[in-house]
């Protein structure tokens, strides 16, 4: 007898429902999958027949035949499992055909027929609302991240026998709806976040740090070895808002399909920030694979992707943020087809002056001229270009560590702690919200440099002004427009409608000279 | 042999044995001369006074900048200033020679005909036009660590005196002067803090009796004055100085040029000039210029310093220091250091 399942399937970043077809009939007893199939997605077979062995479902030597439509794209990961054990379930007349309709299933069986997590399920149960399914079955321990879709209903399993009753009984399934408000106890969490109050001394990092987060700027921390890079650029995501509702469903996605959403946590509300050592290879950080899964830069979507030790990073490394640093996405091109990954983050680097990282102190650093052009052309011109700002952070006296640690921190919590400087950077966004409404434009590190007129205009005087920059720092258009839009910012930063002469002088400063 | 005298022709490169009276003589005088020098461009008059001026490959800001306010004073005095034409202390002297309108010599450490380092290249071809280069070695010889050591007699066999800007307590720099004691040339350092790594070579040759270099202008006077008494006490020794006297001239030379930069903008007045700049400096400007140092200091260290002076926000800071930047009171180094501008 013949019958037919609905399941999901991830393509890329975007997923497809795929029908799973099972047609039993008798003669030389044998189980055949079809559909352009990978490896683990055929290995079905196996946990499929055991499993229903032992749940105590005897199977009749019959001849199973599976296949998996369309059959023309390529079907990859363990999503399979519980659909194929359903649909054989109604091809032996256990379930009536009439069961499947208006239901998407996705789960992966283990040998005991207990079920477990798959990757990518938010996007599938998107996919299924879109496509007018009325219910989802998933695993238990994705329900939660199921449940962030609204307006499907969410059927949570642990166990294939479970799973075959509430397909017989609908009274039973009705009941057994998914609501995250009574099946999950949410326990709050409280750690202690990094803050930038923490921070002794930098006072000039923490400045730029809150431009860059206002403007979403890309941003190159310089600075001798233990002054503090890494905490600077730790604590961005502490005075950036949190994702919206869009953008959080946007990364979420993401993370699904990488299988990085877990029980603690179904789906992601914080600004990413991704850290890759500087070992880290090309296609970890762009995304591949046989089968392309998102890679680092993806997973930083609209949070941040810090780059420490940014020069000691291979050199196809920095080349590759060059696309995704123009336009906000990776395409992984393979023979068959080209897969397209969002990756709109925010770059912050950070490096070392010199090889030995103390210059220009010349009492500590002995790196030759030569030696510093060398190691500085290792971050390449292009990758420099889109790098708004740059800041160098010093070496902190021993005696301002030992006295301030705990005297000055109440001082520093009012002037500089990540809540205060938070306030700040939503009134700058407020400002740039207002600016772009209706433009797609969202942040000023956004503006072309076609419309550099309509939003960084200049008055008499601030054109004067930065006609005898242009020609004193030899600046170069690209630079003369970074430093418009940074001081765009600040002026945001300052609720100010106009550019002023303060607020160019202050993003000259952070132009530095690579 | 053929094509080295072809390459000869082609570069203009003379040829100068021992023998020959154009060889120069404060060369001759050493004790292990060289048997034939090459050089292209001139050579230094052997009528005129010479310094040399070394220090420190990588060297610091202020020794940047005290190498070319001597240089520029002592080449403005019509002395010849030698040098090895190396990057750092050597190239920015010899720079600063040619941007006051003097002649500057560098002695390599390979063929004349080879530019090392190559990022001197400019320098290399201005020093043929107002000065020359010079070596023991033949044109096309590739410069080898060990041909470096032996150069450096040379700079301060051509030299009456050697001026050190910067030197670690081991540099390279230190065998020069070991070569100018033993030539019995003077030998003046110029001094730095004691806790400076690039002084501090500097400041045991003065413990050890080398002549501290305090201001360029006194340098000059001082030089002069015991360069007139060496060459009246040699003249009187040797051969007798004919015609007009050269080295009368310089000093007259001498005398006018350092009077009017003490009458005009630079040089001696330096302390002076400074406190004349601030007279136009707002308050703030100058509590930022009395926390900085000629050695960099990043912003947020400045800020540190001006905190108990002024409560200027870091915004505030920065716009002034982009500001006073643009005004020239303060050098911008590396992007976000910043230090006085001399």
């Amino acid at each position: 007898m013949y019958s037919s399942v609905c399941a999901g399937a991830l393509n890329g970043m975007s997923c497809f429902v795929a029908e799973v077809e099972v047609d039993v009939t008798k003669g030389l007893p044998g189980f055949d999958m079809v559909g352009k199939l990978s490896g683990e997605v055929k290995e079905a077979r196996e946990r499929v027949m055991v499993a229903l062995k032992n749940c105590g479902i005897e199977l009749p030597p019959v001849k199973i035949t599976v296949n998996i439509s369309p059959a023309d794209i390529g079907k990859s990961g363990t999503a399979f499992d519980l659909p194929i054990a359903i649909g054989i379930m109604v091809s032996l007349g256990q379930i009536t055909g009439e069961a499947c309709k208006d239901i998407l299933i996705i789960g992966e069986l283990g040998l005991m027929g207990d079920i477990k997590s798959v990757s990518g399920v938010l996007p599938i149960v998107i996919k299924a609302k879109e496509s007018g399914f009325r219910r989802c079955m998933v695993p238990i321990d994705n329900a939660k991240e199921a449940a962030y879709v609204e307006g499907i209903e969410i059927i949570a399993v642990a166990t294939l026998v479970e799973a075959i009753e509430l397909m017989c009984n609908e009274e039973i399934l009705k009941e057994h709806i998914f609501r995250p408000d009574r099946d999950c106890t949410t326990q709050a969490v409280s750690v202690k976040k990094p803050d930038y109050a923490d921070i002794i001394g930098q006072e000039a990092c923490i400045r730029a740090a809150t431009v860059a987060a206002a403007g979403f700027h890309h941003m190159l921390i310089m600075g001798p070895p233990g002054a503090g890079k890494t905490m600077i650029a730790r604590r961005l995501p502490s005075i950036m808002q949190p994702l919206d509702t869009a953008e959080s469903l946007e990364v979420s996605t993401i993370y699904s399909i990488s299988g990085m959403l877990s029980e603690d946590r179904p789906y992601i509300t914080e600004r990413p920030f991704m850290s890759p050592h500087h070992t880290t290879t090309v296609n970890s950080l762009a995304g591949g694979g046989v089968y392309p899964r998102p890679g680092i830069m993806s997973l930083s979507h609209k949070g941040i992707l810090f780059l420490d030790e940014f020069p000691e990073f291979g050199r196809e490394c920095i080349e590759v943020l060059r696309e995704p640093l123009e336009e906000k996405k990776i395409q992984i091109s393979r023979a068959r087809k080209t897969y397209t990954y969002p990756a709109d983050f925010m770059l912050v680097a950070a490096a070392n002056p010199c090889p030995c990282g103390h210059y220009p102190d010349r009492n500590l650093c002995n790196c030759s001229d030569s030696m510093i052009t060398r190691y500085r052309s290792r971050i390449s011109g292009p990758v420099k270009d889109r790098i708004d700002i740059i800041v160098t952070a010093s070496r902190v006296d021993a005696d301002r560590i030992v006295d301030e640690a705990k005297l000055k921190r109440g001082e520093r919590m009012s002037t500089m702690s990540s809540a205060v400087l938070a306030v700040k950077v939503k009134t700058a966004l407020k400002m740039q919200e207002r600016r772009f409404v209706g433009t797609g434009l969202r942040y000023n590190s956004e503006i072309p440099s076609g419309a550099m007129e309509e939003y960084c205009a200049l008055g008499d005087k601030e054109k004067e002004y930065m006609k005898k920059v242009y020609d004193s720092m030899e600046l170069t258009a690209r630079s003369y427009h970074k430093i418009l839009k940074v001081a765009r910012t600040i002026a945001d930063l300052d609720e100010s409608g106009d550019i002023e002469l303060k607020h160019l002088a202050e993003a000259i400063s952070y132009r530095g000279n690579l | 042999m053929n094509r080295i005298i072809s390459e000869l022709i082609k570069r203009e490169i003379n040829i100068l044995d021992k023998e020959e009276p154009e060889y120069p003589l404060r060369l001759k005088e050493i004790g292990s001369p060289p048997k034939r020098i090459y050089c292209i461009g001139g050579l230094p008059d052997d009528d005129r006074p010479s310094v040399a001026i070394i220090g420190a490959r990588n060297c610091s800001g202020y020794g940047r900048q005290m190498a070319r306010e001597f240089a520029m004073e002592i080449a403005g005095a019509g002395i010849q200033v030698i040098s090895g034409m190396a990057t750092g202390i050597d190239g920015i002297a010899q720079n600063g020679a040619l941007a006051a309108g003097g002649k500057s010599f560098a002695v390599l450490g390979g063929g004349v005909d080879i530019c090392y380092p190559k990022e001197n290249s400019r320098l290399y071809e201005a020093l043929l036009d107002n000065g020359g280069v010079i070596s023991e070695h033949e044109p096309g010889t590739e410069p080898i660590a060990r041909f470096f050591a032996s150069r450096n007699r040379i700079i301060s066999a051509l030299s009456d005196a050697v001026l050190v800007i910067e030197a670690r307590r081991r540099s390279g720099t230190l065998i020069t002067v070991g070569f100018a004691l033993d030539q019995g040339k003077d030998v003046y350092a110029l001094p730095g803090r004691v806790n400076d790594s690039l002084s501090c070579g500097c400041n045991e040759l003065i413990k050890d009796g080398a002549y501290p270099l305090i201001n360029p202008y006194d340098f000059v006077r001082e030089f002069m004055d015991r360069y007139e008494l060496g060459r009246i006490n040699k003249g009187k020794g040797q051969k007798a100085v004919t015609g007009k006297s050269p080295a009368g001239q310089i000093k007259t030379d001498a005398g006018q040029k350092s009077g009017k930069d003490r009458n005009g903008s630079r040089a001696d007045a330096k302390g002076g000039s400074k406190s004349h700049e601030n007279l136009f400096l707002t308050a703030a400007e100058r509590a930022v210029m009395s926390v900085l140092d000629y050695e960099p200091k990043t912003v947020s260290e400045i800020f540190y310093d001006l905190s108990d002076k002024t409560d200027m926000s870091i915004p505030e800071l920065l716009g002034l220091l982009t500001d006073m930047t643009l005004k020239h009171h303060i050098d911008c180094v590396d992007g976000m250091n910043y230090c006085i501008r001399s």
